[in-house]
């Protein structure tokens, strides 16, 4: 199984043979390649340790006004050629399209390190040894530990017909750990594209630490509560909010933002922007469509300043098409605080949060959504952690959260299993909504 | 169920794809466009997906297994099929067909797994795949305490085909795009609809399992869904209504039986109706949940807790543990004594009933959930041994030949009583009837809940009144299923079915089907989740 992916040059030579052989008007092929290993682990042990390389190509064809679509992950002459004829058959039964876009023409990409040899190199005895180390952290500690290491590889290349390129090569690394001590439960996540930035023994140290001080939950009455939340539960709000910058919504009317364009949306003391030349963050040179990714604000010092706009709706609105937000950042304009320490130490009562899960939308039309509290939810009591706490369900809505933060830290990377990586502050939020207990 | 956003990792663990395979066409190639560099046969593989080599490939990958004397290995060869067509606001917006083939290749060697997984269809990338599969599980081995024993199971030989009338992909793609615009149509004639989506899908698995111990299976396997919606827009927000065809393991008459030209104007002047349709306050209401509804609460409130791999905390870094832990096996009340629910993959038409699974186990029926009591866990191979069971479940399936299989609900259906929908509501002094899946969302544990719904109708002294709209309900499973105190009988009965059931790290995305009659539940909490009511 060989793990060397596609070279630029092979990829060139398999987007041309495709590009020749069709004879449709407009060609678009798009080509990924990739190799990942992730070894799990859980009641300290490997439970499943996996290594796959998969390729795909999409051939997307129009003739006149009409489109169709093909993949293949074969790179033979015969699949590679049936995807083709395949491709062009239905755009051939297709109905006109009314919406019909000319493949994208030529595009400048942002040149940033999207690849980590040592990631791209991690071998399964490299990852297992990292484990091992993890796993002892946990036995020595009486901990029980399940938990995930993966190194991934990839190719992503487009060409079209209409002179579009565009080829990039990235790694991801990521590392996370449920730790269980009793009836306490400590979790960390992280996501790097240098697998060695990981960090899996510090962190690893983090959630038998919060496992620990999670034992003995008390139950305490659901209601509005001063909360603390860490990045990662901070992203849990901050998704909803992000999915609702389309402008095709925005001006159909069903997006919760439609009609606040130039109006304030949240604490002005917030920006929200994306940022994909972070080195912190995962963020690629260009979308899945070709479009670039470029650092840009939104949400600007509170007020909403630009919408997404897919390549239709740009057009019949005279505006223009970008890639759907992505490598997003929320800076915290007032004075930060240094650390969630800090914000514990400055809070008379609240209750601290590690993150959310299951975070599902409620309301739409006021982006209200729901999830639980997990792995970590502590009672604060004049500026420190006093005990652990039942998890809770919220209920609650960024345009309105965001809305009550009374502090916050600088951003920081919150890498969360719902959600693409971040760097987000933490936050202090007053009257949130946690509307239920649950049984641990 | 979950829904995750991760791009990159949705590539490489979920494409789909797979049929009539082409063996080595001759196609002429012209100069290259891109490149000026000459065309090299190197650019392209030689040997592509021929089915009839199959079970030799698979004998490569088995006797070097044998050769390191491992303690079990199998080799599952997959070719996938994929179409889907998606249509939006009276065009066709995605037309897509996939074939997506390859292999993946299991190790257990000293009692540690090993995985690895490839694509290229000759005898030396089956042998590179399957050493580096040894070569994972060499790794594994350094890191195990109790070690992996497998509960036995016959060696099976056989060949699954799913039964269908009309096969999806020979119906031709103008008619189904046809299909989808005039029923976008008709939903866009009712005054305030503003946005409709329709779908249809289709997937067909060829696949060959060969496993160390003897088994050789062959499987043809074809699985349909599909439907529509409308969005109304007015004054005052926004409101969607659904129309769902059940993800089932039949051909494309279940599309040809459910008249989606005759269902669109229902939908959308029940979409319109929502709009102006009062918010519940807040307390405590009767429920009476249709089939489709309760597929998806069956689904999160009793599938995923009586995983064993999750009450055994093989889960617990991701989709979660259990409250339903091996201590409560055939001890807790689940329910009240109206509770059965059967765990069924040998139902017709269910999507996890596909002969055997992927640890070669034959499929069966069993019990979940007793008249109330908790009865059964739905287990792999490895995980039944782990509390004593002497043979799996046959519930343990990969999503692709690119995963590793994991334990995944059963088809868990809710048995039939004996009312009438009619009968249920009568007993109703003030409740609500609940059609369709809307929000969702479920502590890690599976006990505390909440649902939406599609549609709602306020159920007044034992009639069903007004339509409804923002309807929550909140619970906590075990008290929830306590305060069922009627089913609906076999008529009834209806299957819903699942293909984006996430779990597993990398996650997969899990297939099974629930079938259900209408239930009533007593004393249920509705909350506020309206225009200003929870924020």
């Amino acid at each position: 199984m060989s793990i060397d992916l596609t070279s630029r040059e092979k990829f060139d030579r398999i987007a041309s043979f495709i590009l020749d052989m069709s004879t449709a008007d407009d060609v678009l092929v798009r080509f990924e390649d990739g190799h990942s290993a992730t070894l799990r682990f859980a009641n300290n042990e490997v439970i499943q340790n996996v290594s796959v390389r998969r390729a795909r190509v999409t051939v997307e064809v129009s003739v006149g006004r009409r489109t169709g679509r093909a993949v293949a992950n074969q790179l033979t002459r015969a699949a590679l050629s049936h995807a083709v004829l395949q491709a062009e058959a239905m755009a051939r039964l297709a109905p006109d399209d009314p919406e019909f876009m000319q493949t994208l023409g030529p595009q400048r990409y942002d040149d940033f390190p999207t690849h980590s040899p040592a990631t791209a190199n991690a071998k399964p005895m490299h990852a297992a040894q990292r484990v091992a180390s993890v796993i002892e952290h946990c036995l020595s500690h009486d901990a029980n530990g399940a938990g995930v290491l993966t190194n991934e590889e990839h190719v992503t290349g487009l060409v079209s017909s209409n002179d579009l390129y565009a080829f990039s090569r990235s790694t991801s690394a990521e590392f996370s750990l449920t730790a269980a001590i009793d009836d306490g439960s400590g979790w960390v996540m992280a996501k790097h594209r240098d697998i060695n930035s990981l960090d899996h023994i510090g962190r690893a140290k983090t959630a038998v630490e919060k496992a620990a001080r999670s034992r003995s939950p008390k139950r305490i009455p659901a209601g509005r509560y001063t909360v603390i939340l860490e990045p990662a539960a901070v992203a849990g709000l901050v998704g909803p909010l992000v999915y609702s910058l389309g402008a095709r919504s925005y001006h159909k009317g069903t997006n919760a933002l439609s009609g606040k364009l130039s109006s304030a949306v949240i604490d002005p003391r917030l920006t929200l922007r994306s940022h994909p030349s972070n080195g912190k963050l995962l963020g690629e040179p260009f979308a899945q469509d070709g479009l670039p990714h470029r650092d840009g604000d939104w949400i600007s010092k509170g007020v909403l300043t630009r919408l997404h706009f897919d390549r239709r709706t740009a057009l019949e609105h005279d505006a223009m098409a970008t890639a759907r937000p992505g490598a997003i950042v929320l800076d915290f304009h007032g004075p930060a605080a240094g650390s969630v320490d800090d914000l514990v130490r400055e809070t008379e009562k609240g209750i601290l949060v590690t993150n959310f899960w299951y975070i599902r939308d409620v309301n739409p039309s006021n982006l209200t959504i729901t999830g639980m509290t997990r792995d970590g939810t502590f009672l604060i009591e004049n500026g420190r952690v006093v005990g652990a706490l039942h998890n809770f369900r919220f209920h609650e809505s960024p345009l309105h959260a965001f809305n009550c933060v009374t502090a916050a830290t600088a951003p920081m990377e919150s890498v969360t299993l719902e959600r693409d990586k971040m760097l987000l502050p933490a936050m202090k939020i007053e009257e949130f909504n946690l509307s239920s207990v649950t049984e641990f | 169920m979950n829904h995750f956003e991760h791009s990159r990792r949705q590539f490489i663990q979920t494409c789909g794809g797979g049929a009539a395979a082409l063996y080595l066409g001759g196609c002429a190639t012209s100069g290259p466009v891109v490149s000026d560099q000459p065309r090299t046969a190197e650019d392209f593989a030689i040997e592509g997906v021929n089915r009839a080599r199959w079970p030799e490939l698979a004998d490569v990958a088995i006797g070097r297994m044998r050769r390191v004397r491992a303690d079990y290995g199998d080799i599952r060869l997959i070719e996938s099929r994929v179409q889907r067509v998606v249509a939006r606001d009276r065009r066709i917006d995605d037309l897509s067909d996939s074939i997506d083939a390859g292999y993946g290749i299991r190790v257990l060697l000293h009692g540690a797994w090993g995985f690895a997984a490839g694509s290229v269809f000759s005898a030396d990338g089956i042998r590179e795949t399957t050493d580096h599969a040894i070569k994972v599980a060499k790794a594994s081995a350094t890191l195990m305490q109790k070690g992996v024993r497998l509960a036995n199971e016959p060696v099976h030989r056989a060949s699954v085909v799913t039964p269908f009338t009309i096969d999806p992909f020979t119906v031709p793609l103008d008619e189904k795009c046809a299909l989808l615009i005039d029923t976008s149509e008709r939903l866009h004639e009712r005054k305030g609809i503003a946005q409709s989506r329709g779908f249809l899908w289709a997937q067909r698995d060829l696949k060959y399992f060969a496993s160390t111990e003897g088994s050789a299976i062959d499987f043809n396997l074809l699985a349909t869904g599909g439907g529509f919606g409308a969005t109304a827009v007015g004054d005052d927000g926004f409101e969607s209504r659904h129309f769902q065809l059940p993800y089932l393991r039949m051909g494309y008459e279940q599309v040809e039986a459910a008249d989606f030209a005759g269902q669109a104007p229902f939908v959308a002047d029940q979409a319109v109706e929502k709009l102006l349709a009062k918010t519940p306050a807040p307390g405590q209401y009767d429920l009476v949940l249709d089939p489709e509804h309760l597929a998806l609460t069956i689904h999160e409130t009793c599938g995923h807790p009586s995983e064993l791999d999750r009450a055994l905390g093989y889960e617990a870094n991701f989709a979660g543990t259990s409250f339903l832990t091996p201590d409560k096996l055939g001890r807790l009340r689940y329910g009240s004594e109206h509770v059965s629910l059967v765990a069924d993959n040998t139902q017709a038409r269910g999507l996890a009933s596909t002969g055997f699974d992927d640890d070669g186990v034959a499929c069966q029926r069993w019990p979940i959930v007793d008249q109330g009591k908790f009865a059964g866990y739905s287990t792999s191979r490895e995980v039944a041994t782990r509390i004593g069971e002497p043979r799996s479940r046959g519930s343990c399936r990969a999503d692709s030949w690119a995963s590793v299989p994991i334990v995944r609900i059963a088809n868990v259906g809710l048995e039939p009583g004996g009312k009438t929908l009619e009968g249920l509501i009568a007993d109703v002094r003030n409740g609500i009837l609940i059609g369709g899946m809307g929000s969702f969302s479920i502590d890690q544990r599976r006990y505390n809940f909440q649902f939406g719904g599609d549609c709602f109708w306020e159920i007044k002294n034992g009639r069903r009144g007004a339509m409804l709209k923002n309807v929550i309900y909140q619970g906590i499973t075990p008290q929830f299923w306590a305060a069922c105190d009627g089913v609906a009988d076999r008529d009834h009965r209806r299957q819903y079915g699942f293909i984006t059931c996430g779990k597993g790290q990398p996650m997969q995305s899990g297939w099974m089907t629930h079938a259900a009659s209408h239930a009533r539940f007593r004393d249920a909490s509705v909350i506020h989740a309206g225009v200003g009511g929870a924020i």
